[in-house]
């Protein structure tokens, strides 16, 4: 049922990524607009974003619409995928402009998970949340609610408490929905060496999307309680889920509180050791 | 797997990594791609070679970056290598970006730097070249695959200097 949700959900964030129904920009009587659309809909599909032919098909777009948000958006996104800082804030910048309502969680949600720039994204979140009146959505692969990324990006300023106070919030709002939420609460919870919250945020997390990072972090909690044995039975557990690739995972970066083999590896010896 | 499963729907459905696309792309028709890297021969090892005509990114088998002993050993090798010491005190990121081969093999490495408000900046070569020496000494790239293929991909690796230190690794 999870996953149909999530599969409901992703369905729904992928089409109001594309760029619409052109004939939307002819009811609003923009017919440049609607060339631009038409010509990016009729050929857009040929061409992969890394391609030179993508962008000169945008470029061509502009030149028929330069006040289209759209191909910009497209622009910039090989960019930020190669890294690109310079040229991937060149396009997007644009496409802010022009459509603001639009792409400041874009540009908001690539700032924080490409280059980590945290006051950036919260600045653009903020200036979001201050020019709509309704719900101010997800980041732009639908991975968080942008309430989540701002609070990621509190805890990496060091602002744990904001952190807690934002994520606890749209946890509770989103329940079950979030896919990791909780982990991201617990960590926070962690640093603050409130174990209980923290155990229990793990615990929730385990029950709505169990990942080989809950266990972990649930066995540091323990570890730092002194229930040396308890902590060793989450670690194995945490092993065991990450040999089965039920851990945290991107594609393109490392996410916040992601773990790797030798994290788990590691605490198991320094334990083990310990109970000696 | 649960979540592998859920990442690959991601991807598919927001195109990020469709390799369908891919598809009319294929090496024979070498199409020119953004951000590529040529061979310079003022910078580049001629005995460095590419096993097909067309490169990948990174990111294009789904499976993000690969490395021996995973992101952790590239960071070992920075945080214990890097001097920051002997550096100014330069803010910013800098990308470091170059192409690994079907055999795993790096070359054509290509310097990026900008400041914390995304304007252009070359940060002192005391810095840059440590990060490239480092850069160049890691041997541990995964080899990817693509349709039962050996690939040539592009990786990158950016650092977020703050007065001279490494504070972070990306991707």
């Amino acid at each position: 049922m999870r996953l149909f949700i999530f599969i409901f959900f992703f369905v729904s964030v992928s089409i109001s990524y594309s760029q619409g129904n052109c004939n939307a920009f002819l009811w609003q009587k923009d017919t440049l607009k609607y060339k631009a659309c038409q010509l990016i809909e009729n050929n857009q599909d040929k061409f992969y974003q890394f391609d030179s032919r993508f962008h000169k098909l945008m470029n061509e777009a502009l030149e028929i619409c330069p006040y289209y948000a759209y191909p910009y958006r497209e622009l910039a996104a090989p960019y930020v995928k190669s890294g690109n800082f310079l040229m991937w804030k060149k396009y997007i910048d644009k496409a802010v402009k022009y459509e603001p309502k639009d792409h400041l969680s874009v540009r908001a949600s690539l700032r924080f998970k490409f280059f980590a720039d945290f006051k950036g994204a919260i600045k653009d979140i903020d200036s979001l949340s201050s020019i709509v009146s309704y719900d101010i959505g997800y980041s732009s692969n639908g991975t968080y609610h942008l309430n989540v990324v701002k609070g990621l990006c509190l805890k990496s300023l060091g602002r744990t408490d904001e952190a807690i106070a934002i994520i606890a919030k749209q946890s509770e709002i989103e329940d079950d929905f979030g896919m990791y939420n909780y982990l991201h609460l617990g960590v926070l919870y962690m640093e603050k060496e409130d174990y209980k919250n923290a155990l229990d945020s793990f615990e929730k997390q385990s029950n709505i999307n169990n990942l080989a990072e809950n266990q972990y972090y649930a066995a540091l909690s323990n570890k730092n309680l002194n229930n040396l044995t308890k902590a060793l039975s989450f670690l194995k557990e945490a092993l065991k889920l990450y040999r089965s690739e039920q851990r945290m995972f991107d594609p393109y970066n490392e996410l916040i509180d992601q773990i790797y083999m030798s994290d788990i590896t590691r605490e198991i010896k320094s334990i083990e050791e310990n109970i000696k | 797997m649960k979540n592998i499963l859920l990442v690959l729907i991601i991807c598919m459905l927001l195109t990020n990594c469709d390799l369908t696309k891919e598809k009319s792309n294929t090496p024979e028709e070498k199409p020119k791609t953004v951000d590529g890297i040529s061979f310079d021969k003022t910078k580049d090892d001629p005995n460095f070679k590419l096993c097909n005509s067309y490169v990948y990114q990174y990111f294009n088998d789904s499976k993000g970056l690969i490395y021996k002993g995973d992101k952790p050993k590239i960071e070992e090798a920075f945080f214990n290598q890097y001097n920051s010491e002997i550096v100014p005190k330069e803010t910013g990121l800098i990308r470091i970006r170059f192409t690994v081969n079907c055999k795993g093999e790096a070359d054509r490495f290509r310097l990026l730097g900008m400041d914390n408000d995304y304007n252009e900046l070359v940060f002192d070569k005391k810095i840059t070249d440590q990060l490239l020496n480092i850069t160049k000494s890691l041997k541990g790239w995964g080899v990817k695959e693509l349709r039962e293929k050996s690939i040539d991909y592009y990786q990158y690796l950016i650092f977020i200097i703050n007065d001279g230190i490494i504070t972070k690794i990306l991707p």
